[in-house]
């Protein structure tokens, strides 16, 4: 059986989510590896959940969010672009794969671009294999 | 020439004598003797009679920036400030956890100061690798300069250049080892939340007993919580019982806001700390 990976997708109410649902009506098929989490601004996101999420087995993390400039709360994602590059860096340090930690900027038109980056990171991970290190085991 | 420890104790000594006298500071955080010289603790002197107790030689490297926030806002302090604490300090003024008219910083210029638990010269090594404070009011001893100029991130190369499943393996060595005494935490000056994220029952974000995916949690968001905050002083890696690198990890990430954003921790109170600031500018490639 092919490894079908967890990924946990967060993303924002007012842009990626929108975009989520946009390529759902207009019927784009995305892999389904991905379970999406709705925050209402990427800047909600907590570092930990990405931390706690690949402790409790996810494989990849997608984080989704308005472009910069755009968000509906006029700053927030500027200051998650900051808090998650330092997220990144640091799971990059411990010696977590960066691949699988991604940010992505997703507009509400941008359902194509939605289907497009999901298809792309799940590809990503599958070639990466299951995640093992922070996994906790039981 | 550097000034030397003795004559340092005695300036310390007496501007606190005249600060308690003169009644412009409520007390005076710097350090005691403890049960040998080579192991001071901090002190606080809160009248005049106290200052004959003050110490200090070359193993004062415990970061009496930690203290500040203990007290009451508007307490009027004076605190014995090494290089890295007097960036402590400036940090805290950034996150307004202190205000600045109500901190007296006697700034010590040091050279040679000594771990005391293996006696080795702290060096750019463990801390940020400064000689003199970044912010004083007084200043107890003569400028150093001169000395040779070592990025405090040259320490990084050889962990960095490992091949990322080493480096997690070492890492995990090493977080194993951690019993969660939080010594780490009681010393950072930075660490002043209440509760610690680790402290929470709901929601509970890691495991409290010393396992190794607790450790692993609780580690690396307090690396996240002192992105671009940590002074680099290296406290925490010398009140670590078991001996974690942490000094190791807390460079790497302030390097890495450091070359992010364009700014180092506890440099100038007129900063504001990289996290809790952006700039439209930012670029994107910052994610990559």
């Amino acid at each position: 059986m092919s490894f079908e990976p967890k990924i946990l997708g967060i993303a924002c109410n007012w842009c990626t989510y929108t975009g989520a649902d946009l390529a759902g009506t207009t019927r784009l098929q995305y892999p389904q590896n991905l379970r999406v989490v709705r925050v209402m601004c990427s800047s909600r996101i907590n570092p930990s959940f990405i931390f706690r999420a690949f402790q409790l087995g996810a494989d990849g993390v997608l984080v989704g969010g308005c472009h910069p400039g755009d968000c509906h709360y006029n700053t927030g994602n500027l200051y998650a672009r900051r808090r998650l590059a330092v997220t990144k860096k640091i799971l990059e340090f411990s010696g977590m794969e960066p691949g699988r930690f991604r940010v992505e900027w997703i507009s509400a038109s941008e359902g194509n671009k939605f289907a497009e980056v999901v298809t792309e990171f799940t590809e990503q991970i599958k070639n990466l294999g299951p995640q093992t290190k922070f996994k906790i085991v039981k | 020439m550097a000034t030397s420890f003795k004559q340092i104790e005695e300036n310390l000594k007496n501007e606190a004598r005249k600060l308690l006298e003169d009644q412009k500071v409520s007390l005076v955080l710097a350090y005691g003797r403890g049960y040998d010289e080579n192991h001071p603790v901090p002190f606080v002197a809160k009248i005049a009679a106290d200052v004959e107790n003050i110490v200090f030689n070359e193993y004062c490297t415990a970061n009496m920036a930690r203290y500040l926030v203990r007290y009451p806002r508007g307490t009027k302090m004076a605190v014995a400030v090494k290089p890295a604490d007097s960036r402590a300090v400036v940090q805290l003024i950034q996150e307004d956890k202190v205000k600045r008219e109500d901190v007296i910083l006697l700034g010590i210029p040091v050279i040679g100061m000594k771990n005391s638990k293996t006696g080795e010269v702290i060096d750019s090594k463990t801390t940020c690798g400064l000689y003199n404070p970044v912010l004083y009011d007084v200043l107890l001893g003569e400028e150093i300069h001169g000395q040779p100029v070592v990025s405090p991130y040259d320490v990084l190369a050889q962990y960095e250049a490992m091949d990322k499943d080493a480096r997690f393996a070492f890492w995990q060595k090493e977080f194993d080892k951690c019993i969660r005494c939080y010594a780490c935490r009681k010393a950072c000056p930075m660490c002043y939340c209440d509760p610690c994220f680790i402290d929470q029952n709901k929601p509970k974000w890691g495991e409290k007993s010393p396992q190794s995916h607790g450790n692993l949690m609780y580690h690396l968001t307090r690396f996240h919580h002192l992105a671009g905050r940590c002074i680099d002083c290296g406290e925490c890696s010398r009140a670590c019982p078991v001996d974690i690198p942490l000094y190791l990890f807390h460079k790497k990430v302030a390097r890495e806001c450091e070359e992010m954003f364009g700014q180092a921790a506890g440099k100038s109170i007129q900063d504001k700390p990289v996290l809790v600031n952006f700039r439209v500018d930012d670029s994107d490639k910052i994610l990559e």
